[in-house]
């Protein structure tokens, strides 16, 4: 859910979550753009449970996922520290 | 008055370790610990166990060098009793021994990497000089700029949260009474041992022991005043990082003999990076450094650290790092742990190296102070060295 009143937002821009398009805006964060689109478990752990965003701010580390960018190598970042870009590409359910 | 045969000051890894093998051995103990067990430099450092020489015995010339040399007869020592300890213990200690480098990357530190394993061999260390193919096999993440590294096949590393606490518990189950957030508030000698006066929160209690061991790390200082003693021996604040997870693909400890550097990968597969970068002391209100806090952490020394990693085992530079801390080691003048008895009954083991020759500290120590005479490989760690230091007090 998105709030849509008084709310100025980037340019509208897709990105690949698991091969699905996801609708992003330009200048919010991957893990926002994930919980919009109602995705809430990033990644499992080494004991197979799901795991999502927790902190938001960059230090519990549980929002993790595996993304590639055109022209560079697969790299896990944090969600909620990562901005979203056209062409962005994410892997969930990776096991730690 | 509460009595024991021994008052072990300190809950970190040797004092745990020497209050379980004293208990064995048939002495009360009591054990206690101002915080939490396992909450210093036992517990904070990256787990290392490092039975070369030290680069830190490296870099200040040859008189320190022929010094740590010296020390080598305990680390083969150490190296023993860390392949037995798996064996004492139900826990998973995550001790892995499966060899450890020390690189090197210019020809001069090729050359002091060559002197280094010269000294190592007369000592009795099965360390290696290797490079070329043997070891871009043996170790094939590491950079091309690594054009050689001492080999020795014992090196590894353990887990530094766990060890301290399984020594622990056991010492609990032989009957050791630990007693954590205690303070030693005062000591006076007393029936030929000491009766130490106690606190934790408001209660006081006087405990009397015939001997007493500080195991006291960076508080050794501090806590030797309360005896009326120097024992000289100074807090610093260190930098560690550790990154998230990957597969397994660092088998081996490596260091860096020109640069500050120690990584491993753990049990759990997020790779520990070290190696003696610095953090700031916290300073107290009345003066002098305040080690019950931890040191501030310094960014330079969090990037430092990374570059060195990242220029040694360049697949580094694809992790993240998840967490860098910071943590309290103590030092000696002459870079020596202090280890030993420094009075009649009273016994101190501080300063340098105490994670990877804790357990080897704690078992000479319980057998001296049981009874035995003193181990001939504890003779140059002896406390009589800075007798000079006490020649006013007692």
């Amino acid at each position: 859910m998105r709030i849509e009143d008084s709310v100025t937002r980037g340019p509208g821009l897709d990105i690949l979550v698991d091969g699905r398009v996801v609708p992003a805006f330009g200048g919010e964060t991957l893990a926002t753009t994930l919980i919009a689109a109602g995705i809430s478990a990033f990644r499992d752990d080494s004991r197979d449970r799901p795991r999502g965003l927790f902190c938001n701010m960059g230090t519990c580390c549980e929002c993790f996922v595996r993304v590639t960018v055109p022209g560079r190598a697969a790299r896990d970042v944090r969600a909620c520290l990562t901005l979203v870009a056209a062409g962005m590409a994410v892997e969930l359910a990776r096991h730690d | 008055m509460d009595r024991a045969d021994v008052l072990v000051v300190g809950g970190g890894l040797t004092g745990c370790a020497t209050a379980f093998h004293l208990a064995r051995a048939g002495a009360s103990v009591i054990l206690i610990e101002a915080g939490e067990l396992n909450g210093g430099a036992s517990g904070q450092n990256a787990g290392s166990l490092h039975f070369q020489i030290e680069r830190r015995f490296l870099e200040n010339g040859e008189a320190l060098a022929e010094q740590a040399t010296r020390v080598l007869a305990l680390n083969r020592l150490a190296v023993a009793d860390w392949q037995g300890l798996q064996a004492m213990f139900d826990d998973d200690l995550e001790i892995v021994m499966d060899g450890g480098l020390m690189v090197a990357e210019t020809a001069a530190e090729v050359a002091q990497l060559q002197r280094k394993v010269v000294r190592e061999q007369a000592m009795g260390l099965a360390t290696r000089l290797i490079g070329g193919d043997e070891l871009r096999g043996l170790a094939p993440y590491l950079a091309t700029t690594i054009q050689a590294a001492s080999w020795l096949g014992s090196e590894g590393h353990a887990n530094p949260r766990t060890i301290a606490r399984v020594f622990a518990r056991a010492a609990i189950a032989d009957g050791v009474d630990v007693r954590t957030r205690t303070v030693l508030t005062g000591a006076t000698k007393h029936h030929g041992g000491y009766a130490v006066d106690l606190a934790s929160g408001d209660v006081a209690t006087t405990v009397q022991a015939d001997r007493v061991l500080l195991a006291t790390g960076a508080a050794t200082a501090t806590v030797g005043a309360l005896f009326n003693l120097h024992l000289p021996i100074f807090p610093a604040g260190l930098t560690m990082n550790i990154t998230d997870r990957r597969p397994q693909f660092l088998p081996h400890l490596v260091q860096h003999v020109g640069r500050r550097l120690s990584m491993k990968q753990a049990h759990s597969g997020n790779v520990l990076i070290g190696g003696g970068w610095s953090s700031t002391l916290r300073k107290s209100p009345t003066g002098g450094f305040d080690v019950s806090r931890p040191p501030e952490l310094q960014l330079a020394s969090v990037q430092g650290n990374l570059r060195a990693a990242v220029d040694t085992v360049p697949a580094v530079a694809s992790l993240n790092i998840i967490r860098s801390w910071t943590g309290i080691v103590a030092l000696t003048v002459d870079q020596l742990p202090i280890v030993g008895q420094v009075a009649p009954g009273l016994f101190v083991a501080a300063g340098g190296s105490g994670f990877t020759l804790g357990p080897t500290f704690a078992r000479l120590l319980a057998a001296q102070m049981a009874g035995s005479q003193p181990a001939p490989e504890l003779a140059i760690f002896g406390p009589g060295r800075f007798d000079h230091l006490n020649g006013f007090m007692g």
